[in-house]
Parts: C-alpha cells; structure tokens; sequence
C-alpha cells in the first residue's frame, strides 16, 4: 500500500505544476539577481587592490616623486599615482576615478571625497612621509653623528613583521552567505509542500482527505508515503537548485562541493517536516497556515541573514542559542561550515541538529494528526 | 459601488491571515532599523581589532594602547572558530598577536617576525595594519639606532606617528538641520521591501479570489463595463494600502520618537507615492490570476528581488552601475535615490526628489494601463468563449 499511495502521490506532485517550477525558478532568479547585484562588489570593496590618486605638484618634490615611483614599481603597488593638475585631479576625484588628491610641495596635503578606509589609508601614507620626516630631523637633533645609520634604517629594505596564518582554504567572499541563505529559504520553502500533504489527509480541508479519511489504509503508512513523495519533489528542487548556483552561477562553495548537495537535500527534508508540523498542528484553514508558514519562514530567513548580511552576527552577539535552533540559521550554517572550517566537527554538530529536528518534528506531526475523526464534515 | 464592497466583505474574511503578514513585517521593519543603528556606513574609518599578547611585557602593552588609539581594541575568546567567525562577519576587522619574545627582539632592533596575525584573504584592513605595523617597528628600530632606550625609542615613535595631516574633503558636508537622521532613513529604505511583501500577500488573495471562475462568469454578464469594474478593484485595493501605509508611518514617527519635520516629510510623500506604486502592481500580478501557493513565492521573488537589485538591502553606493543601470527600469530603484538624496547621502535637490517621485507615479501608471489591457483581453466575451469552446471539446 505505501508503495501504492507513493506512486500516486508523486503523480500528483509533479502535475500540479505551478508549485514545482515556481520552487526551481525561484532560486534561479533570485540567485542570477544576486549574482548580477554583488557578483563583483567583494572584489571591488573588501579585497585589497592599489589605490588610484592623483598627485598635483604644486612646487618641486623631487623627493616625494621618487617615492611614488618606488612604489609603482613593486608587484602589488599600494597606490598607483596620475600626476595631473589641479582641475583635472578634481575631476578625477568628483567622477570617483581616483581616491584622493596628493598635493605635493613644501607639506603634503591631501583630498578626498568620501570618508572610509581607504581614504584613512591615504591619511596614513601621506603621514608616513612626515613622519619620516620627523624622525631624520630628530636623528640630526639628537645624534647628528648616527643620522647616516638612522636613515639607513628607515629606507632599508625590511621583511614584514607580521607574518599571516591563513586559517581558511575557503571562499572568504562574505557576499557567499547570501547564497547560502538562499538554499535555506528554497529549503524552509519545502514547508509548502509539507503543509499540502497534511491537507490531503484532513477530511475538513480537501475531498482528498475526505476520501483518504474513509480509506482503511493506516493513517501512519498514508502519511508517511506522501511524507516520501514530498521528500523527493524537494530533492530535485534542492539539486536543480545547487546545481545552478555552483555550475551555471559558478558560485564558489570551497572545496567539498559533493557535501553541499546532501546537504541541501537534507535541509529540504528538514522543511518539508516543519510544514508537515505546521500543517497537523494549527486545526485552521489552508489560507491561514500558508500565512503562518511564510510569516514564520521570512522572519527565520531574516535572523539568518538573507535580507541584512550581518543579521547572523548580531544573532550570535545578543542571542546565540537561537542560531542554533533557527533551522534556516543550520541550514546556511552548514554551507558556510563547509566552505571555511576545514575539519569536519561542527559541520556535523549542525547535521546532527538537523537530523533531530526532522526526527522531533515528523513524529510529533504524526502524534497529532493520528486518531482524527470526522464525525460529519 | 458592488465590486468595492465585495472586495472588503473579502477582506474583512481575511483579516486574520492578513495581520499576521502585517505584524511579522513590522516586527521585521523595527528590528532593521535597530540593527541599523549600529553600523550605517559601509566602511568604517575606526577599524575593529583583537589583540592576543602572548609577550604580555610592557612594551608589548604599549603597542596594543596605541592601537587603540586609533581604533577600537575587541575582546574575542582565543578560538579558532570564533576567530574565524569573527573576521568572517567582520565583527573584527584584524586579529593581531604578539609573538613571544617581542620586548626582547623590539630592543636588539630585529622587527622579523614580531607579530602574526589570523588571515582570512587580503583586504584593506589586512595591508592597512600590516603598513601601520611595520611603520611602528621601524621607527622604533629608527630611535634605538640614535641611541636612545627602548622606553624613550616607544615614546618618542608614538609622538611621530601621532602627527596629523588635515584632510580637505571634496564637498564639505552640507548637512545642516535636515531633520532626516540617518537611522531614519534606513526605515524608510526598508518599507518598500514591506510594502510589497505584506500588500502582495494581502491583496492578490483577495483579488484571486474575486477572479474565482464562478463569480467572475456572474460579473461578465452583468451589464458593468470591464474598466468600471477594474478601477473598483483599484480604489479597493488602494485603500487598504494607504492603511497599511498609515500604519507604517505612524510606527515610524514612534520609533524616532517625534513629529515628522522639515525633510521628513518628503521621505513620507516619497512612501505613499510608493504604495501607490505597489497597489497598482499588485492588481496587475493579480490579473494573472496566479494559484496562492505560487503566489506567495512570486512575492518573494518580487519584493527580495527588487530590494537586492535597488538598493534596498545593500546600499546603493557598493553596487555596480551594470546593475544600477538596470536598475532604473524598477520602480523601487527611484525610490531609494529619493530616499538617499533627502538623508544626505547623494547630495540633496528639491526638484531631483520630485522628479522620483513622478518616475514612481509614472510606474504606477504604466500598471494601470496594463491591468487594464490584460484584463481586457483576458475577461473579453470572445476570450471566455474560446476558454469555454476548449474545455467543452476536452470534454
């Protein structure tokens, strides 16, 4: 009988069309949106990249100009200069073709037009120059007859006295966790079709129910073999759904990209279960449990970060339990597990947290949709 | 006035699941606009940085001081995945350690290998503290050479580098008393996200439901024209917008916790023209009669789409013009410039706000026309018999 009811469930879930396409095409557009939106920005405004000035000489620096050119001339310059006039330079800076203008003469002054880090960068080198300054003027004060060795000092080539430990191999691109977020939702989305499976089976919402409630098939198996069928119809939305993201999106998930797919097809499960929860749960028409499933889903989405980036973070600041028990927030928490940590250990907390939420919430789904008479409808 | 009272009677029947989209987007509008005070700006010009001194002598406590002059000195737990998870997220922009031995090495003048420092990829803040650091060292290493000890060599490096350069800003802020804080306008940058997501939901049931086939054949053989009938589900429509936008607007005045003034009042003119907008598209989607489960995932798709592609959940200025460009042909693009321009944020200009704000009506025009034209052609007599025709040979 389970394989019986299995069959026709899937029938019926993949002609009633509508729900299926909308739940492929959703992430589809949502995704090349946000691709199109900020495929580029982490590489415009997070990752380090020479800063363009331009440099108006307003009396000679022969000094100054030598140190530009020293700079040019490394691998990954930190600024590279366009020495120009006045007008032009502030053309430049108005059209946000440069970031500052370096006016070079007796004292340097600087330029700028917004207020940020790189400008705070450009503060920093034109202070550097004075600072130098400060310290050949001290050398020449104090110990004029060790000024050569002082100088010797500052324009000596030196090793850097930091040295970096990289603590990822992953995608450090924070606009990723949007992608991330996505999945979730598609996931959490699934709720939809948990929710149609327990409306199939209430005699008071649908003919369905009516007549799979007259049927002497065990509620248990009936529920659980369109549970099944609803557990497949998400499968393949999840794999479309990563499929295009990671191939035709070319979004960059790290290394286990073969762990992201189980994983997305577990999250699905995970929301088809909390609608099935949703659905046994709230003895209310299908309007209103639609309206509490995507009220619920959205405010879920949005302590995970899907419309406020740093939403997460403020999360674990002020409430961190709750990211642990926001199934969205484990979803997405898993993508990103697997994209930075490099061992395996609180990928599998989160899969675990996943794992017993399904379990809690189709058992007591089943606990409360068992033994529901109809008396007349 | 049949249609319009229909459509309220409908209404009223909905209530319920309405109020629960209304509650949870205003819940969702508060909470963004108290997170939002917390950073408004993309880029801070004070970094946040974590310190672990594994030296722990004085010379290595006056460095993290002086850091912390400039900047703001964070506690993180010393883990790795909260590090992690902390640069991550920026939570913490660098994190800096001390290697052990620093005092003594600072003092025999070897700046290798003074510091180390958790690495996630090479940004600005990573090359800004890894110059400042080395500038630091040098100078240090600069007064040891002039003989001077490694107390006076730190005292007199934390002089030099406190030297200030004044910088002139391009357009000096204008500023003045706009009335229009910055927090205020992040919510009102977030309404047009909650106007359509909660409008959407709401409405389109509502007029989905008086597309039902059945009530639909009875109105075509009423003798009400189409356009007649159209305009009543517009004011029906409307109204219950314009209430909703209320709602919003008296929130919003609560939250800032005074009277609109001055400015403010544009960016309130500059929401209802948006509701309007949103009215006349949500009729329009509607005229496509979609199925409800369907119709709340094309809402998501609507309102996260446009909010990500306007401006609306990351800040205008951080994306590409490709994408501005593109922009510029949805409704809500218009009224994020508006909003920004009176918040200060793009320099503010009467007409240019007004200008918007025609745009934004222009838009709701255009869906009005359009509505029109689809249910015209749908809802025509020769259409419902071709639909009929069909179904009769289906048969």
């Amino acid at each position: 009988m389970f394989m019986h009811i299995l069959k026709y469930e899937l029938k019926g879930g993949l002609r009633s069309k509508d729900l299926i396409i909308w739940l492929i095409l959703f992430p589809i557009i949502l995704g090349t949106v946000f691709k199109v939106g900020f495929g580029s920005i982490y590489e415009k405004t997070e990752k380090f990249n020479s800063i363009p000035v331009a440099v108006v000489e307003e009396s000679e620096n022969k000094a100054f100009r030598q140190v530009i050119e020293n700079i040019e001339s490394a691998d990954e310059p930190f600024i590279t200069a366009s020495f120009t006039d006045k007008a032009k330079a502030e053309k430049l800076l108005d059209d946000g073709e440069v970031e500052g203008i370096i006016f070079s003469g007796e004292k340097l002054r600087l330029t700028v037009k917004e207020k940020g880090l790189r400008e705070t960068m450009l503060k920093s080198f034109v202070e550097q120059y004075s600072v130098r300054e400060k310290i050949a003027m001290d050398a020449f004060e104090t110990a004029p007859e060790k000024a050569q060795q002082v100088i010797e000092t500052l324009t000596a080539e030196t090793v850097s006295s930091c040295r970096e430990i990289p603590v990822t191999q992953g995608n450090p691109d924070v606009y990723a966790q949007y992608f991330y977020n996505l999945i979730a939702m598609v996931a959490i989305f699934g709720s939809i079709t948990g929710m149609t499976v327990t409306s199939r089976r209430q005699a008071d919402l649908s003919a369905l129910g009516a007549r799979s409630c007259c049927s002497p098939v065990p509620k248990s198996i009936s529920v659980l073999a369109s549970l099944a069928s609803s557990f497949i119809l998400q499968t393949i939305c999840m794999t479309v759904c990563v499929t295009f993201l990671a191939f035709v999106l070319k979004v960059d998930f790290g290394d286990r990209l073969w762990l992201v797919y189980p994983t997305a097809i577990f999250g699905g499960i995970l929301g088809v279960s909390f609608g099935f929860l949703v659905g046994s749960f709230a003895r209310v028409s299908e309007k209103v449990k639609t309206a509490i499933l995507m009220t619920t889903s959205m405010l879920l989405c949005f302590f995970s970060g899907l419309m406020m980036g740093n939403m997460k973070a403020i999360v674990a600041e002020k409430a961190p339990w709750f990211n642990n028990i926001n199934p969205v927030a484990v979803i997405s928490d898993c993508f990103y597990c697997l994209n930075i940590y490099e061992d395996y250990d609180r990928y599998f907390t989160k899969l675990i947290t996943m794992a017993v939420t399904i379990v809690i919430f189709i058992t007591l789904g089943i606990i409360a949709s068992r033994r529901k008479k109809y008396a007349s409808i | 006035m049949q249609v319009f009272k229909a459509m309220m009677k409908i209404m009223r029947k909905r209530l319920p699941s309405a109020m629960i989209y209304i509650i949870v987007f205003i819940v969702i509008s508060i909470l963004v606009t108290n997170a939002s005070t917390k950073d408004n700006k993309f880029e801070v010009t004070k970094l946040d940085i974590c310190v672990f001194d594994e030296d722990d002598t004085p010379e290595s406590r006056a460095l993290t001081e002086f850091i912390g002059k400039t900047n703001d000195i964070d506690e993180i737990e010393n883990d790795r995945d909260a590090i992690i998870d902390a640069l991550y997220y920026k939570r913490v922009n660098y994190a800096l350690i001390i290697n052990k031995g620093y005092a003594e090495k600072l003092a025999a003048g070897d700046t290798a290998d003074l510091f180390g420092s958790y690495h996630i990829d090479e940004n600005y803040s990573v090359v800004y503290i890894g110059q400042f650091l080395d500038e630091y060292t040098t100078s240090v290493k600069a007064y040891l050479a002039m003989g001077k000890t490694v107390d006076e060599a730190i005292s007199c490096t934390e002089e030099a580098l406190s030297q200030h350069t004044d910088v002139d800003m391009l357009r000096v802020d204008k500023g003045g008393n706009s009335h229009y804080s910055v927090d205020f306008a992040g919510y009102f940058q977030y309404m047009p996200y909650i106007l359509i997501a909660a409008v959407f939901t709401v409405i389109c049931q509502v007029l989905v439901t008086m597309n039902n086939k059945d009530i639909r054949y009875r109105t075509n053989c009423s003798c009400m024209n189409s356009s007649k009938y159209t305009f009543q589900l517009i004011f029906g429509s409307g109204l219950f917008v314009i209430s909703v936008w209320l709602l919003l607007i008296i929130i919003g005045a609560v939250l800032n916790k005074e009277m609109y003034t001055g400015r403010a009042w544009y960016a309130v003119f500059n929401s209802f023209i948006f509701s309007l907008v949103v009215t006349a598209m949500a009729v329009f989607v509607a005229s496509f009669e979609p199925k409800e489960n369907v119709l709340n995932i094309i809402t998501q798709v609507l309102s996260i789409g446009m909010s990500f592609l306007c401006g609306i959940f990351i800040p205008m200025e951080v994306l590409s013009d490709k994408v501005l460009s593109v922009a510029r042909f949805l409704p809500a693009y218009w009224y994020v410039k508006a909003n920004n321009m009176i918040a200060d944020i793009e320099p503010f200009s009467r007409s240019d706000v007004l200008l918007c704000c025609l745009v934004e009506a222009g838009f709701a025009l255009m869906f009005i026309i359009l509505t029109l034209l689809v249910r015209k052609v749908k809802y025509s007599g020769a259409a419902i018999a071709t639909s009929a025709k069909k179904a009769a040979v289906s048969h």
